[in-house]
């Protein structure tokens, strides 16, 4: 098996080098869905010892087709046709048992969220044992031992003390190393990646990638990873399969793929990829200041009662800035930097241990709350997620006129104000009597955006706004936000962990690391040369350099 | 080390609230007024020279403030004081009372929860099925049936129509079945356990029912899944682990309030159970016998939850941080 995984990356393969064929698969949605196949007609080859990747956006049905070869489908999901042949044997007709029999010993599966993935009640340890016991493997000291091995293979620190401690206690990296570790535990011919890196910070997700590339090497497997990420496919794959609503539209090596794209979606997909961008942005200067920020703190204090030690985590330290009218603030940085309750403190959603947040000419860092009312309208927020930020129970007008009439607006007017805002971010005004889950997640996004434009603001928060959408929408959003801009000349602090999306969007990045902010400046002198360590390692883990340097070159929609 | 602390931790707090509710009790009732007065006021020409005569004996003459502390003092000495009405010490007949209420009542907890797991995990994975409905609706039937109406008619069936079971009583007054105490009493067990049970069953079920169709739908089920478990271990080691948390809690409270707190099963099956005497010594204004049996079921239900907390803590780590 070792020896398969030099096969050169060619076309041309004999079937002796392919593990898993998916053939003629289709996928049948329950009636009253948009469409009613979630994966139509897809013919999949899995080669020995390579990596190979899926992509695509949300309903791509590329999930779907890694679940139907685990047999893990909901019960909804129904194969109605086609073949999935492993080993000689049709996954699709083998009975429950077989497939059981297969499920970790023979194909194994890593998931897109490691903490809920892991059972909050069980020790590492007797996660990645459960595994083999399962399969009847060894007695429970070879299996503590192999279970030793593993997390060492898998580079978690302390194995003996990993083995005991529970997933909570865990960062987002370590927990899927030990994800890691459960799907290798029984040496699987295929291992199966269902977005595993997509809910980790960018230097973790690089440590990951790197991971699953040198295990795979080493052990000859054959990997499917599926990811929306082209960043992740260009440092991770062997070959490509474009999916774009449950249909297969490309596939091929991952230069070609990458470089020289045929069918126009994946033309499309490439294009929307953020770059880095270096230049900087053409704005206004020499602006007024609308938000001015100095020595920002905030502590988060907990369990600091009786018979208990007071846990305390600066998480926003000595933070000072200013947004000048019409500019673009970045803030990024990893979780865990600080970068949200900034976000937060901005808001005066949480109350700060200290500084001064001026707003309009006066501190409302200090103000208690029936002051910083009036302020309340001059700075807006718009939130991650746009499907939980909106009341599923209101009509898009009651949304954005709530606000204002609360503040004593005529219900006339806000209404008229309302209208204008729909047609500013791009919907059409009969959305004003619909409800939120009659639209997509971009449009959510942009009725979010007119809610925080309702009270004309200074200023508008932007939360991780873009991070939950696909990345042709998320160019659609961007656009839309400098749009906004353009109009109204409200300044903006964009929060996110994209340092390709700051790269776009700012005049000026904060990068924040441990509450603190460690460098800031222009994108252009951040990301290009950056003068602090942490900028550099988080430049450095930016997935996909490879397509930023192919910029010039990239196909164009 | 974390554990101990937040053991430690918890057996304070039950202590504060022990001495909390203590205090509540004691002022609450003696607000009333002397009780000496009060017993004797339907009794004609009683001067008030013996009412103070009377009072003096039991105490009565004394500050409020002071009798709490002596009353708190006799407490932890576990000494009662005397029922006016029976002329006993009252912590001997708790203690005896209390013991046939737990007779009925710990059979029927364990049954229920044995039973609840079964059917509340069956329906679960049989979500929206004919068998999931019936379980359903059997469990809806038993929970909103008055108590006395669901004794009444399980006396009908069994004692009076099918004769198979006594409708009365903890032991035979005559003859003892099959000449065995031990036999006899638990024929007699049987129909105040049956009642019980139905309605920490209905409850119990729905409990497991709900939240073991949340957690067969989380994320580490399907990793479980994924490992290739089969179904019934998935079922043991992963879901019924994290199911048995709030069933824990609700069990916690059954024992906590298994004391004193089901006068209609006692008195309908006429069960010498603390709760039936705690209906009497109210109406017999029977004052060292309220306050006993009160504080008894305060201290049983405080000792109970904080058991509960800490078994809690013990299968989640996640809580001992809190």
């Amino acid at each position: 098996m070792n020896a398969s995984a030099q096969i050169e990356r060619s076309d041309v393969i004999s079937t002796d080098d392919v593990i898993l064929a998916i053939e003629g698969l289709n996928v049948s949605l329950p009636a009253g869905m948009d469409r009613d196949h979630a994966v139509r007609d897809i013919s999949v080859e899995l080669r020995r010892g390579e990596i190979l990747c899926v992509i695509g956006e949300s309903g791509s049905g590329k999930s779907v087709m890694s679940n139907a070869v685990m047999g893990l489908l909901p019960p909804q999901l129904k194969p109605v046709a086609g073949r999935i042949v492993f080993d000689g044997r049709d996954l699709l007709t083998e009975p429950p048992e077989a497939l059981r029999d297969l499920r970790g010993r023979a194909i194994s599966m890593i998931f897109q969220d490691p903490l809920s993935a892991l059972n909050p009640l069980m020790t590492v340890g007797d996660q990645i044992a459960g595994v083999m016991r399962a399969h009847g493997v060894g007695t429970a000291q070879t299996r503590r031992a192999r279970a030793l091995e593993l997390v060492r293979e898998v580079g978690l620190p302390d194995p003996e003390l990993m083995l005991l401690q529970y997933p909570f206690r865990l960062s987002g990296g370590q927990r899927q190393r030990v994800m890691i570790a459960m799907a290798l535990a029984l040496e699987p011919q295929i291992l199966i990646a269902d977005e595993p890196t997509t809910a980790l910070d960018v230097t973790t997700q690089a440590q990951i990638l790197e991971l699953i590339r040198d295990i795979q090497r080493r052990k000859g497997m054959s990997v499917m990873f599926v990811t929306h990420d082209f960043g992740v496919v260009s440092e991770i794959a062997d070959r490509v399969l474009v999916m774009e609503k449950g249909h297969l539209v490309e596939a091929g090596t991952v230069q070609k793929v990458l470089t020289r794209p045929e069918h126009p979606y994946t033309q499309r997909l490439v294009a929307a990829v953020p770059r880095m961008r270096g230049d900087t942005r053409e704005g206004m200067q020499g602006t007024p200041v609308v938000l001015k920020v100095e020595n920002l703190r905030k502590v988060y204090r907990s369990g600091g009662g009786f018979l208990s030690k007071e846990r305390r985590v600066v998480a926003v330290d000595d933070v000072s800035f200013e947004l000048r009218k019409g500019r673009t603030l970045g803030v990024v940085g990893e979780s865990g930097s600080g970068k949200s309750s900034l976000g937060k403190l901005l808001m005066k959603l949480i109350d700060c241990d200290g500084g001064r947040i001026i707003l309009n000419g006066a501190d409302v860092a200090a103000m208690p709350e029936a002051a910083f009312r009036p302020y309340r309208k001059t700075i807006q927020m718009v939130f991650q997620d746009p499907f939980a930020s909106l009341n599923p129970r209101h009509t898009i007008g009651r949304i954005l006129t709530a606000g204002p009439v609360t503040y004593g607006e005529t219900p006339g007017v806000a209404r008229a104000a309302a209208r204008r805002y729909l047609d500013m971010v791009g919907l059409s005004a009969s959305a004003f009597d619909r409800y939120p889950h009659e639209f997509s997640g971009g449009q959510r996004q942009r009725i979010g955006i007119a809610r925080a434009l309702m009270f004309d603001p200074q200023v508008i928060v932007a939360d991780e706004a873009i991070s939950a959408l696909d990345v042709s929408i998320q160019a659609q959003i961007l656009k839309l936000f400098a749009d906004v801009q353009a109009e109204t000349k409200v300044g903006l602090v964009f929060i996110t962990h994209d340092l390709r999306v700051a790269s776009q969007i700012c005049d000026e990045v904060l990068v924040m690391h441990k509450g603190r902010v460690v460098e800031s400046g222009p994108p252009a002198q951040i990301f290009l040369s950056p003068g602090d360590d942490y900028t550099r390692r988080l430049v450095a883990a930016i997935p996909g350099a490879e397509i930023t340097l192919s910029h010039d070159g990239s196909p164009q929609p | 080390m974390e554990t101990g602390r937040y053991i430690l931790r918890r057996l304070i707090y039950a202590a504060i609230m022990m001495l909390c509710t203590s205090a509540v009790i004691f002022f609450l009732i003696n607000s009333l007024g002397n009780p000496v007065e009060l017993m004797l006021a339907e009794t004609p020409g009683v001067s008030q020279e013996t009412v103070d005569l009377i009072s003096a004996q039991y105490g009565l003459d004394k500050p409020l403030i002071q009798r709490y502390f002596i009353w708190i003092g006799d407490l932890l000495r576990l000494d009662f004081g005397t029922s006016i009405t029976y002329n006993l010490p009252v912590g001997g007949m708790i203690w005896s009372w209390g013991l046939h209420s737990m007779q009925i009542q710990i059979p029927a907890i364990i049954l229920s929860v044995a039973v609840a797991i079964c059917a509340g995990t069956w329906a679960a994975r049989r979500q929206h099925s004919r068998q999931d409905f019936t379980v359903m609706g059997t469990v809806l039937l038993g929970q909103s049936m008055p108590a006395f109406f669901l004794g009444i008619i399980l006396i009908y069936i069994f004692s009076f129509v099918l004769g198979w079971f006594p409708s009365y009583g903890a032991i035979s007054t005559r003859r003892l079945l099959w000449g065995s105490a031990l036999f006899d009493g638990l024929w007699h067990m049987v129909l105040p356990v049956a009642m019980i049970s139905m309605f920490n069953i209905a409850t119990l079920t729905l409990l497991v029912r709900t939240n073991m169709i949340d957690t067969l739908r989380q994320d580490f089920i399907r990793t479980a899944r994924a490992s290739g478990l089969k179904e019934g271990e998935i079922i043991r080691r992963h879901a019924l682990r994290m199911v048995m948390l709030p069933v824990i809690t609700y069990v916690g409270l059954l024992l906590g309030l298994m004391l004193g707190t089901s006068p209609v099963t006692e008195t309908v099956f006429t069960w010498p159970g603390l709760g039936a005497l705690y209906v009497m010594a109210i109406q017999q204004l029977d004052y060292p016998l309220i306050m006993g049996i009160s504080i008894v079921i305060a201290v049983m239900l405080i000792l109970m939850t904080t058991l509960t907390d800490i078994l809690y803590a013990l299968i989640d780590p996640r809580v001992r941080l809190e």
